[in-house]
């Protein structure tokens, strides 16, 4: 313990003030917020330009009768900037509409009055003349839909009216009011089961996952770099010949690695939080969805225990990979092109976690997932919100510890540089072969 | 320099395959302890390979290699407390300064802090560096690094220290710093050295005893002026002219 320590700092401020390490990890923290800051301002500035200015539609009154005035006068009640148009032909319009900032061209065609009063369908054309597809131009186009809309429904209230002054036109319109509930473990919750699914998709559905996903290949390129720079410097020949044992020499790398992944997963935390908190604080994506976290289910104190004994299991497991891939790399660029075969058993469990539900996948699939402790976090933070941990997570857990106490043995014994020279010669030849094979 | 009749550095027979390529080929020699021996070759004549045996980072074919009476296979635990080991072109962690290397090193090999304190105040001293062993190690040129690394092997005070190619890719001005530091350090501390170089001159101001090693094997043996006066040469890289020709 004595000599793992300063192998541990050494590790750790080595890491922490290598640029190729430290702006990997502070580039979240600056870059995510700069975006969600960059997203707000442009959907607020939509948002503003909108309701200052009011969306522009121009019309095409073929109709030319009460209702279809009436007509206008309403979408104009409701924030519309509409202008009658001179011509009467839609290409003409069209045409004319393309060298000003109306976006919208409505026509309202014969019969429009004589199909509502005689309670026909009536039809409007509208055309959105697309001359970008940022922000503002879809926030106009879905502005002039609510208020047609809108208008439809005042129709129907006014014939419900017309028709049957003592009815309440809402309780024709809405019939049955439908209250969900949604049972969760012991818990009845006043919300339908899309709305938590919504919650739960974006948080320990989506969210955690990616999280756990990021640190696992983070913390495996960080090893892999680390020890690739070791063999690059020769600083592992050295080290190797200090009488310590292989295992503190790869325990140093394994927990100086995982602290620094940690380190920098605590930041791309806080960078999501401040991006999401961006996007969330503007008025029309603060809906009622977002207010009922505190109705959603709590998990129990074993689940969390679980998950981090199971997160810190998946750690070491991705550092052991990692510091295989480093030690089997004699310079930096040949880890760098080879740490990508270390994602494939972290992001393919995620994937397959989050899209299905392990049990339903087929038996190979299964066995796939369950074979591989990185994916045991996924499953425990699918589960743990809403039902009792599956047992194959359960056991999962003393599995992928063995597993992972494996691989790491494994690993100590590869750090005999009889063995990798030997396998840096094969490595290094089979590359040379395949760049020279036509 | 005070050298001692007991083996320190006692290689039989050493053969050391590397697939079908044979890198030392019944190499056989013996250091005395507290004298200062080079192996000089060229190229791929096997120096290397033999020292890293020695640092017990590869493991013989054939044969027996023994440092202070410790088998290098079977006490490789026990020869690595008494070696200080520097690779050729060996490289120190580039984000750490001078000092904080030093320190980890001498806080792995000593648990007892002030041991360890004791030995970065040596190393300090023997490096030389000055204010400049605050600085990082990225700022050290390549001379500094190897004077660095020289202060870590000597701090240790290891009974045998390891060098391969020690001046290799130095100017004249730090090869010659660094030449100084070995042979001072190794005679104040007592310490038994066996170094490679390709560099004849060199070895001549360095060392007590030289062996000329070609295709893995040794082809000539004794103290410079044994060599020079045997082969009736003038300095040692004629020497290793008229022993490779006569090969």
């Amino acid at each position: 313990m004595s000599s793992l320590l300063p192998l541990i700092e050494k590790e750790i401020k080595d890491l922490l003030r290598d640029p190729r390490i430290y702006i990997g990890l502070l580039a979240p923290v600056l870059i995510m917020p700069i975006i969600g800051l960059a997203i707000s301002a442009a959907m607020q500035s939509s948002i503003e330009t909108i309701s200052r200015e009011g969306v522009k539609v121009a019309v095409i009154d073929l109709d030319g009768t009460p209702t279809s005035r009436e007509f206008m006068d309403f979408i104009r009640s409701l924030g519309l900037n509409v202008s009658e148009s001179s011509l009467l032909e839609v290409e003409d319009t069209i045409e004319e509409l393309k060298g000003s900032d109306t976006r919208v061209l409505m026509v309202v065609p014969n019969g429009f009055e004589s199909n509502i009063t005689s309670f026909r369908r009536a039809q409007v054309d509208v055309f959105f003349i697309i001359k970008s597809m940022g922000l503002s131009s879809i926030g106009a186009f879905s502005v002039v839909e609510s208020v047609l809309n809108a208008y439809s429904r005042a129709l129907v209230e006014s014939f419900i009216s017309s028709k049957s002054p003592e009815v309440n036109p809402e309780e024709v319109l809405n019939p049955l009011t439908t209250i969900s509930h949604t049972v969760v473990k012991d818990r009845i919750l006043k919300i339908s089961p899309s709305v938590l699914f919504n919650q739960f998709f974006m948080s320990s559905g989506i969210i955690v996952p990616v999280v756990l996903m990021l640190v696992s290949i983070s913390v495996a390129q960080i090893a892999a770099t680390a020890t690739a720079v070791e063999n690059e410097e020769k600083t592992l020949e050295t080290l190797l010949t200090l009488p310590i044992s292989r295992y503190s020499i790869l325990m140093g790398k394994l927990v100086g690695s995982a602290v620094v992944a940690m380190f920098g997963t605590i930041l791309f935390i806080v960078g999501l939080i401040v991006y999401f908190q961006s996007i969330f604080s503007l008025p029309i994506m603060a809906g009622e969805d977002l207010t009922i976290s505190l109705e959603l289910p709590t998990a129990s104190f074993e689940s969390y225990v679980m998950l981090f004994v199971s997160l810190l299991i998946a750690i070491f497991f991705a550092t052991s990979l990692g510091v295989i891939i480093g030690a089997l790399s004699s310079d930096v660029r040949i880890s760098g092109s080879l740490v990508g075969f270390v994602q494939i058993p972290i992001m393919v469990p995620m994937f397959l976690v989050i899209y299905g539900d392990a049990r339903s996948l087929p038996l190979a699939l299964q066995l796939f997932i369950y074979a591989l402790p990185p994916s045991y976090p996924m499953l425990i933070a699918q589960s743990m919100f809403f039902s009792e941990l599956p047992f194959e997570a359960i056991l999962g857990i003393p599995y992928s510890a063995a597993f992972t106490v494996f691989l790491v043995y494994l690993t100590s014994k590869l750090l005999v540089p009889e063995k990798l020279l030997s396998l840096q010669h094969k490595l290094l030849m089979r590359r040379m072969k395949s760049k020279t094979m036509p | 320099m005070s050298v001692n009749n007991s083996v320190a550095v006692d290689v039989r027979n050493l053969v050391k395959l590397f697939g079908s390529f044979k890198a030392l080929d019944g190499l056989s020699f013996q250091v005395n302890e507290g004298e200062v021996f080079g192996l000089i070759g060229p190229n791929g004549a096997g120096k290397t390979t033999a020292l890293r045996i020695l640092a017990t980072l590869l493991l013989p074919t054939k044969g027996s290699v023994k440092v202070f009476g410790y088998d290098v296979t079977s006490q490789a635990a026990d020869v690595r407390r008494i070696i200080g080991y520097l690779a050729e072109d060996a490289g120190a962690y580039r984000n750490l300064s001078g000092l904080e290397y030093l320190s980890i090193m001498a806080r792995v090999y000593f648990h007892s802090k002030d041991k360890a304190l004791e030995a970065v105040n040596r190393a300090v001293d023997i490096s030389g560096l000055g204010g400049r062993i605050h600085d990082k190690i990225k700022t050290y040129s390549k001379g500094m690094k190897r004077r660095l690394q020289i202060a870590r092997v000597f701090m240790l005070k290891p009974k045998l220290a390891i060098l391969d190619e020690p001046t290799a890719g130095l100017d004249v001005v730090h090869a010659s710093y660094i030449r100084r530091l070995i042979k001072e350090y190794a005679s104040r501390y007592g310490v038994t050295v066996i170094m490679s170089s390709h560099n004849m001159f060199e070895v001549e101001y360095i060392c007590d005893r030289v062996a000329l090693i070609n295709k893995g094997r040794i082809v000539a043996e004794g103290t410079p002026d044994q060599l020079k006066t045997f082969w009736n040469a003038s300095n040692l890289e004629e020497v290793f002219i008229k022993v490779v020709d006569i090969e």
